[in-house]
């Protein structure tokens, strides 16, 4: 499949911005699955420099300097990408999870794809007992780590309430856990925290999903905003394989990798710092089209 | 065993009072079973260093002994040597031990080789895990023994450290095991602290036992330091580098050894709203503008270095350091992302790692850990749990159990034993193992005797062009139990100076360079823009103390004036009582009682503009500038604050509390004045102290010169301002509206007038840079020049309240335009927020 996406970030400042210092993650990555064909970033004002590196975690970013004084800051993404990838049914068959677990202590190498980098706690995920303790009911002894991990995304999906405005960026993983509510980020970081907690490496994936259903098909939740999941390692036979907590399906066609990362701290589509304006407000839109 | 000396005959009579000391002080010392000691050494028999120190020190008499611990004590107190602990507001004053801990040159010899040996290997480790990774790749290090520590700092790899290296500075906590050897407790590398508290211990204890620190022959630090400056200057890629030591602020509980290195070492003290990256660069926010800085000494941990590649909620850091690092344009000590080497799962690998590199066997061992990732460790300690403490292996605390220290399952329940044992069974790569050892004791000065107490030494490392650089000595801490498990400040421990004690004479050496080395300079250096904000603000608080201190000893004379009653005079008491309300210095006037009011004025600590309040938001803001006082006027400071903090009895008290701060005040001017160089910030404490007092002095002469003024107003007015003799001395009438308003306000020759603090203002402004260019006149320079030529130009007799009124909003407007036009909060440079929300 072939998707167009448009991605455009807008901040409104009250009074204006002198000066901006920023970061883009907005490239669609290549491989596993999928390939990307083209991609443009648009920023209004122009940036007085623009350069582009490649992260610990193999994302492309940009760093962005506007030194122009501002009122608004409008960041237009485009990229084509295509995509062909497919899971592992629901009920197939996998290896017990604790010798995924200790297959991946053992790890000979702190590369980003490596599991190790993906066990321990991180910023925005600490590894806590409450949350460990609600993970372990769908981890039996012995039990396969994929039905494992597709019983706990199950779980999220039905007891906790998709509710936008209940969280904001920096409410913590604890909070969102009591009160069992929240968006796409606060599920994958929950169901990141539960697996690291058991010693499973999970990462935090940002991403795409398309925006209409194929037919027959519901609408997906988070499909007009940039959406998140986890990407849990498997062993080495399956590898990293992508699990969906808010719409409790496993990634397959409809969704599209930008950045992964050990949580959103480390694939924020866009981050910087500015100077000048104390409140400012934040415009995200988002369009996924199927081309073929 | 103890006390041997002075029991012989030989010794001559002339010796034997001080031989009867020292049995006296040692009779009672006894080392604890099974714990080696420092005095006492594994023999039974004192260590030579310490029967050499203590007949020494046996020729002082007692009387003199607890004079020059006095003078060590007060010496602290005055110097405001103090920390804070953790969670504290107030600074506490450093517990310093009165004996040092004793070192023989030849058993140094070994521990330093030993700490170089170290430092080296964790260099070579560090560069491999953040470079090539051959390590890690080759089984040497498992991948999760660096994975899990929040040092690792993934954005740091691949980037090679501008400077060179890692480790600039290494420090490692040691102690004597039972075999009477010394041990690696753990290794200090994300920005050690103590080696200013070091230096300062050796000042206070070398000063207040001069003669007997020479006979010691005791090695000196300034080496040390010389040998650390001289290594980050070579780090830079331009001669005369600009070298800042970054601080996370007055809040941080060492800030007090932050600045005291800075100040020693000649370094800026900045915190991360001072600095900016332009270009490639990092850069200080100078009074001038943005000025270049080659290297940064930091005092902040990596994660809050930059909040935009590491912690994004930090307002410590400088947003697009790490980038600058990527670009080489900064050194960085240590180098961010060093701090992962103090995770203690890595200890374990450390003696295969110096066979791997150096061909040789650490020559200094560390305390037994065992990392529980690995399986035939986690079983060891498993099957020993009882004799091993269970400590986080990434960082202090472990996961799941209370508090910041390790646990013995010893004093566990059932229960939670049982949960630990399984804690290690699923996540062992959390836990490690450690040995539990009982380390040596020190002797502690008390009340005539010496006993035995646990201690931890740090010893400090620099990286030099030479090879490491070990100072000769540490910063020892004390623990005032015996139970050694966790000697930190806090909780009541004493630090001690550390004498590494050499059997020849030691050549004396200073950190002053020596003369053909060095280039003449005679401006040292812009002042940067929060130090020039904190030193206008602390003119200005000290101007308005005194201006508050006049008002209070003006009420609470004037109400014991004998003609008190005539309703002038009281009209008088109640513009003064006006004043101090409109101050913030008392409540609402009641007329019954000022000589309650002038107290409170005084010293009330609710109202943010009594005195008292006002001293101490001088003394708060020169705890920020503390590098740049000197320790004099830090010490007038101190004074002022206690005195008013002391609450006084009667109207005298409050009176001659008044003068005596006054005098203290006028003290501080004249330091200020005398020993403050010109180039580096006086003029901004100057333009504080003269725009506060032009506005002071308005505002006075608008309560007490207004149109209807009478003779007793007029006359207070001069009082105020102190110009009763100056008025006297040139008009033979009484106090006349016209004299006394343009004595007051316009004559250029007052040194108290409003014309003559204008002119003060406008010079130090036209002396600044300029930071404009375009050639337009910058704002606080207009508006000086302007009032200069109204109040130049004005005539005394066409002055009224109304003219009066607008020049005190003049002078406002011109306080304004220099706070906002020099200093970093101003709207030209403010700082930098990120930006919010899910994009």
């Amino acid at each position: 499949m072939i998707y167009d996406i448009r991605h455009v970030t807008t901040y409104s400042y009250e009074s204006p911005v002198s000066f901006a210092r920023c970061s883009l993650r907005l490239e669609p990555k290549s491989g596993s699955g999928q390939q990307l064909v083209s991609h443009t970033v648009d920023i209004r004002p122009r940036p007085a420099d623009r350069t582009i590196r490649q992260d610990f975690f193999g994302t492309l970013t940009e760093s962005v300097l506007i030194e122009t004084p501002h009122r608004s800051l409008r960041i237009d993404s485009r990229s084509r990408v295509s995509v062909s990838r497919s899971a592992p049914g629901r009920t197939a068959h996998s290896r017990p999870w604790e010798s995924v677990r200790d297959v991946a202590f053992e790890a000979t190498s702190l590369g980003p794809s490596s599991p190790i980098g993906y066990v321990f706690a991180s910023p925005l995920v600490p590894v806590q007992q409450p949350v460990t303790q609600y993970a372990a009911a769908s981890f039996p002894p012995g039990g396969g780590i994929l039905a494992g991990a597709v019983d706990l995304m199950h779980r999220i999906r039905t007891e906790f309430k998709y509710d936008p405005k209940a969280t904001v960026i920096s409410t913590p993983l604890n909070e969102v856990f009591e009160k069992r509510h929240g968006v796409c980020q606060d599920f994958a970081h929950v169901m990141i925290a539960g697996l690291r907690g058991l010693g499973l490496p999970a990462a935090y994936v940002s991403g795409y999903l398309r925006t209409i259903p194929p037919p027959g098909k519901p609408r997906l939740q988070g499909a007009d905003a940039t959406h998140a999941w986890v990407s849990l390692w498997c062993g080495e036979g399956l590898g990293w394989i992508g699990f969906d907590p808010t719409n409790d399906i496993l990634v397959e066609n409809d969704h599209i990798v930008l950045a992964v990362g050990r949580d959103f701290s480390d694939v924020s589509p866009v981050d910087g710092i500015i100077v000048g304006s104390r409140k400012q407000k934040l415009a995200v839109a988002v369009d996924v089209l199927l081309v073929e | 065993m103890a006390g041997q000396a002075g029991q012989g005959n030989s010794q001559g009579g002339k010796a034997r009072p001080a031989n009867r000391r020292v049995a006296q002080w040692t009779r009672d010392y006894v080392r604890l079973p099974g714990i080696p000691d420092e005095y006492i050494g594994q023999d039974g028999a004192p260590r030579e260093v310490w029967t050499r120190f203590f007949d020494a020190f046996a020729t002082l008499t007692p009387g003199d002994i607890e004079r020059r611990f006095g003078t060590a004590d007060r010496h602290l107190r005055e110097a405001g040597v103090s920390y804070r602990a953790p969670g504290e507001t107030a600074d506490r004053i450093w517990p310093l031990s009165h004996l040092p801990l004793l070192i023989g040159e030849a058993e140094w010899q070994q521990l330093s080789a030993g700490i170089a040996q170290r430092a080296q290997l964790l260099e070579l480790v560090l560069s491999d895990i953040y470079g090539e990774g051959r390590l890690v790749a080759e089984g040497a290090i498992p991948a999760a023994a660096i994975a899990g520590s929040t040092e690792y700092l993934r954005s740091i790899c691949g980037i090679k450290p501008p400077g060179g290296r890692f480790l600039n500075l290494y420090a490692a906590d040691v102690g004597r095991g039972p075999d009477g050897r010394w041990w690696v407790l753990g290794d200090r590398t994300q920005a050690p602290s103590g080696a200013g508290y070091a230096l300062e211990n050796r000042l206070v204890l070398s000063r207040a036992f001069a003669s007997l620190y020479k006979s010691m022959n005791v090695e000196r630090v300034a080496p040390f330091f010389e040998a650390f400056r001289d290594s980050l200057r070579a780090g830079a890629d331009r001669d005369e580098p600009r070298i800042g030591l970054l601080t996370p602020g007055q809040f941080s509980e060492t800030y007090f050894e932050h600045a005291t290195l800075a100040r020693y070492l000649g370094f800026l003290l900045v915190e991360g709203d001072d600095l900016a990256v332009s270009g490639d660069r990092i850069h200080i926010r100078t009074v001038a503008g943005l000025k270049r800085l080659d290297v940064l000494l930091r005092r902040v941990d990596s994660n809050s270095l930059d909040p935009l590649e590491l912690d994004a909620s930090s307002q410590l850091g400088v947003p697009g350091l790490i980038d600058v690092l990527r670009k080489n344009g900064v050194v960085v000590a240590n180098m961010p992302g060093s701090g992962v080497m103090e995770a203690r799962a890595l200890l374990g690998f450390l003696p295969s790692l110096s066979r791997r590199f150096f061909g040789e066997d650490l020559k200094m061992p560390h305390i037994a850990t065992w990392w529980c990732g690995q399986k035939s460790a986690r079983e060891e300690v498993l099957s020993r749990l009882d004799e091993v403490a269970i400590e986080g292996a990434y960082r202090r605390g472990v996961s799941g159990f209370p508090g910041n220290g390790p646990v013995l399952a010893s004093e566990l329940s059932p229960a939670e034993r049982e949960r630990l044992k399984t804690a290690i069974n699923d996540r062992g790569i959390d836990f490690v193992g450690q040995e539990l050892v009982r380390l040596s004791t020190t002797p502690v000065w008390d009340q005539g005797r010496i006993t035995p107490r646990p201690f931890v030494l740090r010893v400090f490392a620099a990286a030099t062009p030479q090879g490491w650089n070990i100072m000769p000595g540490g910063f020892c801490r004390i623990a005032d139990q015996l139970d050694a498990r966790a000697v930190s400040m806090g909780d009541g421990a004493r630090a001690a100076d550390v004498w590494v004690v050499s059997d020849k004479a030691v050549s004396p050496t200073t950190l002053l360079p020596a003369g053909d080395t060095v280039r003449i300079r005679r401006i040292a250096g812009w002042v940067p823009s929060r130090a020039a904000d904190n030193l206008f603000w602390l003119g200005r608080y000290l101007e308005r103390a005194e201006a508050t201190l006049r008002l209070v000893r003006a009420l609470a004379t004037a109400q014991r004036d004998p003609i008190k009653g005539t309703s002038s005079v009281l009209h008088s008491v109640e513009r003064i009582q006006r004043l101090l309300v409109t101050w913030g210095a008392t409540s609402q006037a009641t007329r019954t009682q000022p000589a309650k009011l002038a107290a409170e004025a005084l010293q009330s600590e609710e109202k943010f503009g009594s005195a008292l309040s006002l001293v101490r938001s001088a003394q708060r803001t020169a705890t920020s500038l503390r590098e740049r006082l000197s320790p004099d006027a830090w010490q007038v400071i101190t004074e002022m604050v206690e005195r008013l903090g002391h609450e006084v009895e009667d109207d005298d008290g409050v009176v001659s509390a008044a003068e005596l701060t006054l005098q203290e005040l006028a003290s501080f001017a004249g330091l200020a004045q005398e020993n403050m160089n010109r180039a580096a910030g006086w003029r901004f404490l100057e333009m504080g102290r003269r725009a506060e007092r032009a506005i002071n002095t308005v505002r006075f002469a608008r309560q007490f010169a207004y149109d209807e003024a009478g003779g007793e107003d007029l006359d207070i007015l001069l009082t105020l301002v102190d110009c009763q003799i100056t008025y006297r001395s040139r008009y033979l009438v009484g106090p006349l509206l016209a004299p006394v308003r343009d004595l007051v306000v316009l004559d250029p020759y007052n040194p108290r007038s409003v014309a003559f603090q204008v002119s003060a203002l406008n010079d130090h402004i036209g002396s600044l840079p300029t930071l404009k260019e375009g050639g337009l006149i910058e704002r606080p320079h207009r508006l000086a020049v302007g009032l200069q030529a109204m109040l130049t130009t004005a005539e005394a007799t066409a002055l009224d309240t109304k003219t009066l009124f607008a020049l005190e909003q003049d002078l406002l407007n011109l306080a304004d335009a220099i706070g906002s036009h020099y200093f970093p909060h101003g709207p030209n440079a403010s700082r930098p927020e990120k930006l919010t929300g899910l994009a």
